[in-house]
């Protein structure tokens, strides 16, 4: 939303002159605002009335790039609250941490192979944090480097000593890494090392009002891109503190929060840390850091990441495949059904549920329900014939019976003809199914 | 829609004759009847002719409040009448109505902040209601900053774009829909916007259709309140209809029943 | 400069429901639970009361259940085939708020146990442990309809959660909640539309149920469709705070279930050695699965693994701390 018709009238010079052609000031503030008039009628109006109603068509939360070529993300740019009133549009990053007193290079080779493949999908943490634990300005360059020579993934170097940051952060800047952080004392200078560095520059405050001040601060020296670090480390505190961060700069389009965020877990065990980290990616952070690296703790992290940063509009498809439930032989049951995930999921959960072994045929329905895609003409005797031949089912199974949901019994008759199998009407519901299942095939 | 019943009003004769006679029963009765159809305010107007405007408001207030609990939204010209009638609420009240006027938005103002009030105020000045839609916007504006000077916040305020009756002022209609959504863009909180629904249909047949078919309208330009027949069933199933589509309320087969028990 | 803190102002709140009954009211349990009542979403404190907590049920069996993963003998193996020590144990040396018995022994498919057989093995359990239970029946309609009038009248007077209700069979398990005083959870597939309705029936049945329904939302494990459940949640939580008394109940998700059937929490890394080491990996994924669930509004979380069951507990401990500023 745009600034309201007395926020705007604030920035006229009340004088009702009428040259604008608005009867008062006043309704030409409320013609600026539903974007009847331009703010060149008024002839009187000053530089930083303009300059305050530019910064108002500006997005809610401003993109921020970190990282470089292929393996760049974007942060920020989100405008809602809730995933379900559009979508949420930049997963948060997660950012594995390595310390300057460990051995960086042979860290950074471990991280740099946390990806992991899931249901046709891949997941990678996106992220290495090179913290300066040693407080030594060449102890840090060297691991910086060792770590930039390891991975090609986005960088955040983690020094608040500017001198020790000026030491690491030339070698690398070609990498565009997140210089973490400017704080209330060292702001000026780092404020300078990433604007002579063309790098993005996180802000940490002591709270949210001091976060506020600083960014306001940077923002007077000519900078923008930013991430905001509301220094909060307790659960709950960061959890709050992000709900405000973005509550504030959606709905009141309050600009020193128009930034990404980052936040760090503060747990020591791994575990706990992943749950904390898990609570941030929920609730609207851009990047996590954190230290856990076992692939059997990060897989869930990243799996949740990628489930709520889809688009609820568009349905998730499965592969249109012949999958095995149990361990099916050439008398087992062959059920069809679209590839809509939760269409496919809830049969899955059905079928395993009558614990007799199984084959579900997916048919490619563009990721819609059975309805719909009936409907459309994507789930037809045709397309579910075409199905059938393509996944070979006639060498799979030495029966001819293929069961289709109930919700389209109509169909019957069309693919017997079409595929010259024995059709059988399933239950309606897939909760019929083990009921169903044990009637005819137990 | 947040449902302001219109039913007690002296205009009405059964009303006149209760007020005139201290019925008590005819008052409650209505009172009771708007709330069980799903009212959530009730409108208290002595109506036009009564002779001695202040005790009517305050009798009306004193017996309505016997048999209900629902907020009271005093209607009248006659500030004097309302101030009596805001003493004796039980819960903070709503005041009908202020017109863009320097004095008298000083006067219900403040008479708003004292009582903790909400406040009705009309989208006309001293030379009338204009037609059009942008001079509509501006005098609501300048309600919500006279009301914000006396620390309203602007959701407190419910401006009425007045409609006229569709049969003498037809090009107003459009007009009226569009001030509904521009109202929106006055502040942040927005203030909110009320109808008066049954002008729309002052002696016109089918009015009951006509007020059903504006009042779904108003709701998809965003209008928050009306001042209707609660006891309009059809009414009443259309304004739930309409905030199920306008995805206000979040649907089940017995929408209906659930929008009319909402005020309890 | 102070920032302003954006603070919503809701009209209404969830309601509460009060699970168990101690002596003085008519039951055994050491102690009641409360659920629900909160006036904001999830964990912001700085807008809203909060004033339960939510809370961590286990999840037994009344028969050994062969369908658990392996991994799962080292902490009930002993007690697989004793329904009131496995509580016991969950109790005491798990931490277990509350106790989920699922009565599967009952489903013809199994042993086809008795009414009066469930009802023998609920009233062994409530002897066995002082907190609260959650009572569900073998999920074939036909067959929980017998028992639920039954276990409901041999637990009067104990306040128990008992379900499941769903649309096309709430009637028999309503009945049984109203004439013996226990709570009931209203089970709807994952759709915001017919949780409303089914609730309003249930209310329609008696008024005095409103405030001992829990809705069940059927929820989905992480990677299997966790952001619908998540959503419909969401939504119904702000539907709630909104004024929507329909949606303004409690809920309730059966976390270890759905998590233990995933894939990712049953596959050993020899099979798929990209994935890491597998009890840990169920138990984040068990975890991972209750974490989201917290930050969409659920009250009462059902799990099975001892491990994520510690887990889970220290984070609320973690969100229950004061935010406000």
């Amino acid at each position: 939303m745009g600034l309201t018709g007395l926020e705007i009238f604030k920035h006229l010079p009340k004088t009702n002159c009428k040259e604008c052609g608005s009867p008062t000031c006043l309704a030409f503030a409320m013609a600026l605002a539903s974007g009847k008039a331009s703010l060149d009628a008024c002839p009187y109006v000053s530089e930083e009335a303009k300059a305050a109603l530019d910064s108002a068509s500006a997005p809610p939360i401003k993109l921020v790039k970190v990282g470089a070529g292929d393996h760049a993300v974007e942060l920020g740019d989100e405008t809602e609250l809730f995933r379900h009133d559009k979508r949420f549009f930049h997963p948060t990053s997660i950012a594995v941490l390595i310390s300057d007193t460990e051995d960086a290079a042979a860290s950074a080779e471990l991280f740099d192979a946390l990806e992991f493949d899931r249901v046709g999908l891949h997941y990678v943490t996106d992220m290495v944090a090179v913290q300066c634990a040693s407080g030594d300005a060449a102890k840090f360059k060297a691991a910086v480097e060792a770590v930039a020579g390891k991975t090609q993934k986005a960088m955040i170097l983690i020094a608040e000593d500017p001198a020790v940051m000026e030491a690491a952060l030339p070698a690398v800047k070609d990498r565009n890494p997140l210089v973490y952080a400017a704080n209330a004392g060292n702001y000026e200078k780092m404020v300078e090392l990433a604007k002579a560095n063309n790098c993005p520059l996180a802000v940490k405050g002591k709270d949210l009002n001091e976060t506020a001040e600083l960014v306001e601060k940077i923002v007077a020296l000519g900078y923008k891109e930013l991430v905001l670090d509301s220094g909060a480390r307790e659960t709950s505190k960061v959890l709050a503190d992000l709900t405000q961060m973005r509550r504030l700069a959606v709905r009141k389009k309050y600009r020193p929060f128009g930034y990404p965020t980052i936040a760090f877990t503060s747990k020591e065990n791994a575990q706990e840390e992943i749950l904390q980290a898990g609570v941030y990616v929920s609730k609207y952070a851009s990047i996590v850091v954190l230290k856990a690296r076992e692939k059997q703790q990060l897989l869930p992290l990243l799996a949740w990441r990628q489930n709520l940063f889809t688009d609820p509009q568009k349905p998730i498809a499965v592969e249109p495949k012949l999958y095995d439930v149990g361990e099916p032989d050439e008398n087992s049951p062959v059920y069809v059904t679209t590839n809509f995930s939760l269409t496919y999921f809830i049969v899955e959960g059905e079928v395993e549920g009558s614990r007799i072994p199984s084959r579900i045929l997916s048919v490619d329905t563009g990721g819609v329900s059975v309805l719909t895609a009936y409907a459309d003409n994507k789930f037809s005797a045709e397309t579910i014939a075409a199905a059938m031949k393509k996944a070979g089912l006639d060498e799979k199974v030495k029966h001819r019976q293929i069961v289709i949901p109930g919700h389209v019994a109509v169909l019957k008759g069309a693919l017997e003809e079409a595929s010259g199998w024995e059709v059988l009407v399933g239950p309606r519901e897939a909760s019929g199914i083990p009921k169903f299942a044990k009637e005819r095939f137990a | 829609m947040i449902i302001i019943g219109e039913r007690i009003n002296g205009m009405f004769k059964d009303i006149a004759r209760a007020i005139k006679e201290k019925d008590a029963k005819v008052i409650q009765e209505w009172a009771r009847k708007q709330e069980e159809n799903g009212a959530h305010y009730l409108d208290i107007n002595v109506g036009p002719s009564s002779p001695a405007p202040v005790e009517a408001m305050k009798w009306l207030v004193e017996v309505t409040q016997e048999v209900t609990d629902l907020p009271l939204c005093l209607d009248s010209t006659k500030y004097d009448a309302i101030e009596e009638g805001l003493k004796l609420c039980k819960r903070p009240a709503m005041i009908n109505s202020v017109p863009a006027i320097q004095s008298k938005m000083e006067r219900v103002f403040s008479m708003a902040a004292q009582y903790d009030a909400e406040v009705i105020g009309l989208a006309m000045s001293e030379e009338g209601i204009p037609k059009d839609a942008d001079s509509r916007v501006a005098l609501a504006a300048e309600l919500v900053a006279n009301a914000m000077a006396f620390d309203i916040s602007p959701d407190r305020l419910y401006i009425d774009p007045l409609v006229l009756p569709c049969n003498v002022a037809q090009d107003h209609g459009p007009e009226v829909l569009r001030t509904l959504r521009e109202i929106k863009l006055i502040s942040d909180p927005s203030p909110k916007t009320v109808v008066g629904l049954s002008n729309v249909s002052q002696g016109t047949k089918n009015r009951e259709l006509i007020n059903r078919v504006f009042a779904v309208m108003a709701m998809s330009h965003g209008l928050d309140a009306g001042i209707v027949d609660a006891c309009d069933d059809e009414l009443m199933a259309a304004v739930a209809t309409a905030r199920i589509l306008l995805n206000m309320d979040i649907y089940c087969d017995s929408y209906i029943d659930v929008f009319k028990k909402s005020n309890r | 400069m102070a920032v302003e803190i954006l603070k919503e102002k809701y009209r209404s709140k969830v309601g509460e429901v009060v699970l168990g009954a101690t002596k003085e009211q008519g039951g055994t349990r050491s102690h009641t639970i409360t659920v629900g009542g909160e006036s904001t979403l999830p964990f912001l404190h700085f807008e809203g009361e909060v004033p339960h907590r939510p809370v961590v049920a286990m999840e037994i069996l009344d028969m050994a259940p062969e369908d658990w993963h392996p991994c799962f003998k080292q902490y009930f193996g002993d007690v697989y085939d004793d329904p009131a020590a496995w509580a016991k144990k969950c109790v005491e040396q798990y931490g277990a708020d509350l106790i989920q018995i699922r009565l599967r022994s009952a489903d013809p498919d199994f042993k086809d146990s008795s009414p009066e057989d469930c009802a023998a093995v609920v009233k062994k359990v409530l002897e066995a442990v002082g907190v609260p239970l959650i009572v569900i029946g073998c999920g074939k309609p036909e067959k929980d309809s017998t028992i639920f009038p039954v276990v409901a009248e041999a637990a009067a007077g104990e306040n128990l959660l008992l379900g499941v209700a769903e649309l096309e069979n709430y009637k028999a398990i309503t009945s049984a909640c109203m004439a013996h005083q226990h709570n009931i959870i209203a089970q709807s597939p994952i759709d915001i539309n017919i949780c409303k309705q089914l609730n309003i029936l249930i209310a329609e049945m008696s008024t005095a149920m409103v405030n001992r329904i829990v809705i069940d939302p059927t929820i989905a494990a992480l990677g299997y469709g966790i952001e619908y459940s998540y959503s419909i949640m969401e939504r119904a939580s702000n539907g709630a705070l909104q004024g929507d008394k329909m949606l303004a109940m409690p809920m309730i998700g059966n976390i270890g279930a759905e998590a233990w059937r995933a894939k990712e929490a049953n596959i050993s890394a020899e099979d798929e050695p990209g994935w890491g080491e597998q009890e840990e990996r169920g138990i984040m994924w068990e975890s991972t699965t209750a974490m989201a669930y917290l930050q969409s509004g659920m009250n009462i979380l059902v799990m099975r693994h001892p491990r994520s069951v510690e887990l889970i507990k220290g984070q609320i401990d973690d969100l229950m701390k004061d935010n406000s500023y």
